[in-house]
């Protein structure tokens, strides 16, 4: 059987895809006599650059004294951990058991119909990036959403609209 | 076979490292096993001559817990242990083999197979495969779904080359890496199904922070990690009998 | 004299807009010449009357909701203020029946305080626990909270003080306290609800755990979905720390303990107790296997108690009321006080702490009002995503770890999610397959694999595809993944697809056609 031969992709250095190595820098300063700290350093970066750049994890790497893959690792074994931008704004839509009793199938259906993109995904425009979230802790008031960090409860699909259309208009 | 293959060890692999505590004595099928005390149940088995099978064990890592083949019954505790992360006890008394063992084994194994490239397994003489045919497994019921088949091969090492499709996904290259040779070159790259073996940031092995020890070849268990020397003329993977 | 509004600050009433009320209050009193102080306490767990504006009166607490801001106005002209008539107006908050036929103890104080405020804490009776345990001798609180017969109330429900005579027995340089607050199952929101509404008495329980096991330093491990409740942990910290309460020397005891709040990143498998810990010490949050159990090599591998919010929470009331007072609610072997949280597709769903023994109707048709669609139920899932599905005729089950073993199904952490008839249980079937491979940490086989074949197998048996084959294979799958997982995720994830075959044959169409309500 004809297998494909290559493998992956060769990891951009930071003089390829260059980043913000001072704010990484002040991240890593502010975490560094943190024991386990590679959790809080990932949520600041993302926090600052709005994702991880691949470019960055060299220097996270050789600040912590772990290898580069003991890094990626981490980074790829959690879902809020992005390694390239999100849209502008980030729309994160329950599918848990609650919300699924309280119509969060037809609510994902319609904002998946009403942006033009899957869950996981971000619009043409580059202005929403529509995601999965698995409970956000709003079980008595399902169906539930988070839109750029703000939580919203019992969300008609006629109210998420008008959360995007906010949204959008602000940014 | 796989031992004279690799050339690196003729010894029995007794899954787990050794350790040096007081002696330990207990029952595994019947046999009683003298060992030192925080061995594990896997170790004794061996010792006693009744191997346990096993997949994401071997002496040369820490035991890991993974691959859930080499589960046994003991007598006073609930469920099926994993022999290798289990610790010997006074007087315990271990059964390796038995009708519900063999049942949840084959489950396992059936697992692996819905996964693992048909064609590859009836020539194949790695240790996944001596294990394969130790259970008795020779197919699964799960039909077609999704496997990491189509995941490309790398072979940028001049020496080795991996193909994600033969991988099990038992980490002990990841560990031989960390543990024996102290690079931590490879990682997990995903998680659940997606897991998959990764050399630095998902990378060419060549490009990675790999030092070409060969340590996790050595680990492999089912030559997903294999020698290039074996394949003269280039490595292809062997024709599937439903393609 | 100003008039003191309480609008709560909990993520339900958050999520339901409580901040432009609390603003328009605000706005609405200035324009009227009218003293208000607007506080913003914790939620009642009234969810369906979020966000839920209390007014304090010379007669008590009169309470109105669920208000928005188009009400702000009205409520100003019915004099509200002074407690009066209105169509959101509930009277007094205390005598509301589905308050006052619970009991509150480890939720005696969300709701009613400032959750920041010391003052407020203290006046409470807060931190009498933590006075009391520090004048008796360490052991001595050990065995008060074994003599409670309090249970892990995340889930697995081992004995609390059980788990903390291990780690009080170990001979270490550090020990840890380890608070689980990865609330990850769907339904569940007490953990959140305590941390927001009375995060000191999370703090007292966990200083009064390091006091007990002789460690100095704990960990708050909790999740992204969980912002406003890592806000007010963090300020409640820094609070009692200020206050003497967590430091070097708490309230000139010379006993020391400190902690800190730690953020998960979206990995539900992290509430697991041993990828709790790998995750924080910075890894992936993989299972470790145990032995060694974290009791004895835990967090860094020094021995760790490792116990849910709730648990701890619950520790403060024990020690300031004794073992003894604990262990008289409950039932059987499960003692105590549970909060049970009702969710999913009911009329007044919230937070109801009450002894173990209420059961299943009591929770769904009393509290609950029947469904909000206003269908038959017709489903009820409890314990989260790996806990059991139960048709109606299981009403009377009452919450106890053991009835619920006896049916196959598990307690969990006390979350109850309802369905009315218009569910397919095929699809929730389904569905727990792929919210197990979704969240598998990949370490063990029968998890790894095996939640992505059994959804697959489901898919087909939806399709009306080999049915009978792959419904056989499926118990063959769901045996491989109960017996053979690692941990409980890969090893509880059948449970919902088996309860679901069992009590919904239909569903699935295992004898003839799948028969689905389909109602629009």
């Amino acid at each position: 059987m004809k297998v494909r031969i290559g493998g992956p992709e060769r990891a951009p250095r930071a003089d390829e895809a260059p980043y913000d190595q001072d704010a990484v820098a002040e991240v890593l300063a502010r975490w560094r006599d943190t024991p386990g700290n590679l959790l809080p350093i990932l949520h600041d970066i993302q926090a600052r650059l709005g994702h991880i750049p691949p470019a960055s994890v060299r220097q996270v790497a050789k600040a912590l004294g772990r290898s580069r893959a003991e890094v990626h690792g981490v980074i790829t074994f959690y879902h809020d951990f992005r390694q390239a931008p999100a849209g502008r704004h980030v729309l994160k839509v329950c599918q848990a058991e609650s919300c699924q009793a309280m119509g969060s199938r037809a609510l994902t259906a319609h904002l998946e119909r009403a942006l033009g993109c899957a869950l996981g995904e971000t619009t043409a425009d580059g202005s929403v990036t529509l995601e999965p979230i698995y409970c956000l802790g709003l079980c008595a008031a399902s169906p539930a959403l988070m839109l750029d960090g703000a939580l919203h409860a019992r969300v008609t699909p006629a109210a998420a609209d008008a959360l995007l259309a906010a949204a959008r208009e602000g940014a | 076979m796989w031992a004279e293959v690799r050339g690196l060890r003729d010894d029995v692999d007794f899954g787990t490292p050794p350790r040096s505590g007081a002696p330990v004595t207990l029952t595994i099928d019947g046999v009683e096993v003298t060992v030192p005390a925080g061995s594990s149940v896997m170790l004794a088995a061996a010792e006693a001559r009744r191997a346990v099978p096993k997949l994401c064990a071997t002496d040369m890592v820490e035991a890991f817990g993974s691959c859930r083949v080499c589960l046994v019954e003991i007598e006073g505790r609930r469920g099926f242990p994993a022999s290798c992360t289990t610790l010997v006890e006074p007087g315990m008394v271990v059964r390796t083999e038995s009708p519900r063992l063999q049942q949840l084994r084959s489950g396992v194994m059936e697992l692996y197979l819905s996964d693992f490239p048909a064609g590859e397994l009836p020539d194949g003489w790695s240790e996944f495969h001596e294990t394969v045919r130790r259970i008795g497994v020779t197919t699964h019921g799960y039909g077609a779904g999704a496997t990491h088949h189509d995941l490309p091969v790398d072979a940028s090492n001049p020496y080795f080359l991996f193909d994600p499709a033969k991988c099990i996904v038992c980490s002990r290259c990841v560990r031989a890496c960390e543990e024996v040779q102290g690079t931590f070159a490879l990682t997990i790259d995903g998680r659940g199904f997606d897991s998959k073996v990764a050399a630095s940031q998902d990378e060419p092995f060549f490009d990675s922070e790999c030092v070409s020890c060969g340590a996790c070849v050595q680990a492999c268990p089912s030559h997903a990690l294999v020698e290039k020397s074996l394949f003269d003329g280039g490595y292809v993977r062997a024709e599937s009998p439903e393609a | 004299m100003s008039v003191t509004v309480f609008v709560p600050r909990d993520s339900f009433a958050m999520a339901l807009g409580a901040d432009r009320v609390a603003q328009a209050i605000a706005v609405e009193a200035a324009a009227r010449g009218l003293a208000v102080r607007v506080v913003r306490n914790g939620s009642r767990g009234m969810a369906w009357l979020e966000p839920f504006v209390e007014v304090q009166t010379p007669a008590g607490r009169t309470g109105y909701g669920p208000v928005s801001v188009r009400d702000v106005e009205s409520l100003f002209a019915a004099g509200f203020l002074q407690g009066g008539a209105h169509p959101l107006a509930h009277g007094a908050v205390d005598a509301m029946p589905w308050l006052a036929r619970q009991e509150r103890l480890t939720y005696a104080r969300v709701g009613v305080t400032d959750p920041l405020s010391l003052d407020d804490y203290l006046a409470h009776d807060g931190f009498r626990g933590l006075r009391r345990a520090l004048g008796m001798a360490p052991g001595a609180v050990v065995e008060e909270v074994v003599a409670s017969g309090l249970r892990g109330r995340g889930g697995a429900a081992f004995p609390t003080g059980i788990k903390w005579r291990t780690v009080a027995g170990a001979e270490a340089p550090r020990k840890y306290i380890a608070c689980n607050a990865d609330e990850g199952d769907s339904g569940t929101y007490s953990d959140r609800m305590i941390m927001e509404g009375d995060p000191y008495v999370l703090i007292e329980g966990m200083a009064i755990a390091g006091y007990a096991v002789g460690a100095t330093y704990g960990y708050i491990y909790t999740r992204s979905e969980y912002p406003l409740a890592i806000a007010t942990l963090e300020e409640a910290i820094r609070r009692a720390r200020a206050a003497g309460w967590l430091g070097a020397d708490i309230q000139g005891s010379g006993v020391s303990f400190d902690l800190e709040v730690r953020m998960g990143a979206g990995a539900y498998i992290c509430g697991e107790e041993t990828a709790m810990l790998e995750s924080l010490e910075g890894k992936r949050g993989q299972i470790r296997p145990k032995p060694p159990l974290p009791a004895l090599k835990g967090l860094f591998g020094m021995p760790t108690v490792v116990n849910n919010v709730i648990s701890l929470a619950t520790v403060p009331i024990i020690l300031d009321r004794g073992g003894a007072f604990y262990a008289e609610f409950g039932m059987g072997r499960s003692r105590g006080t549970l909060p049970i949280q009702l969710a999913g597709n009911l009329r007044t769903p919230g937070l109801v702490e009450k002894a173990f023994g209420v059961t299943l109707r009591e929770l769904v048709e009393d509290w609950g009002g029947g469904t909000a669609s206003g269908r038959p139920v017709r489903a009820v899932q409890v314990g989260g995503p790996l806990g059991a599905y139960f048709d109606a005729s299981l009403l009377d089950l009452p919450l106890d770890y053991e009835a619920f073993a006896k049916e196959q199904g598990i307690v969990g952490h006390g979350g109850i999610v309802v369905f009315d008839d218009t569910v397919d249980m095929a699809e929730q079937a389904r569905y727990a397959m792929e919210f197990c491979a979704i969240e598998s940490c990949g370490k063990c086989t029968p998890c790894r694999i095996g939640s992505t074949r059994g959804r697959e197998l489901i898919e087909r048996i939806i399709r009306g595809e080999d049915v009978a084959a792959s419904h056989a294979q499926l118990l063959a799958l769901c045996d491989v993944m109960e017996h053979a997982s690692l941990c409980a995720l890969g090893g509880m994830a059948p449970l919902p697809v088996l309860s679901a075959l069992r009590f919904f044959p239909g569903d699935f169409g295992l004898a003839g056609d799948r028969e689905v309500a389909h109602v629009g």
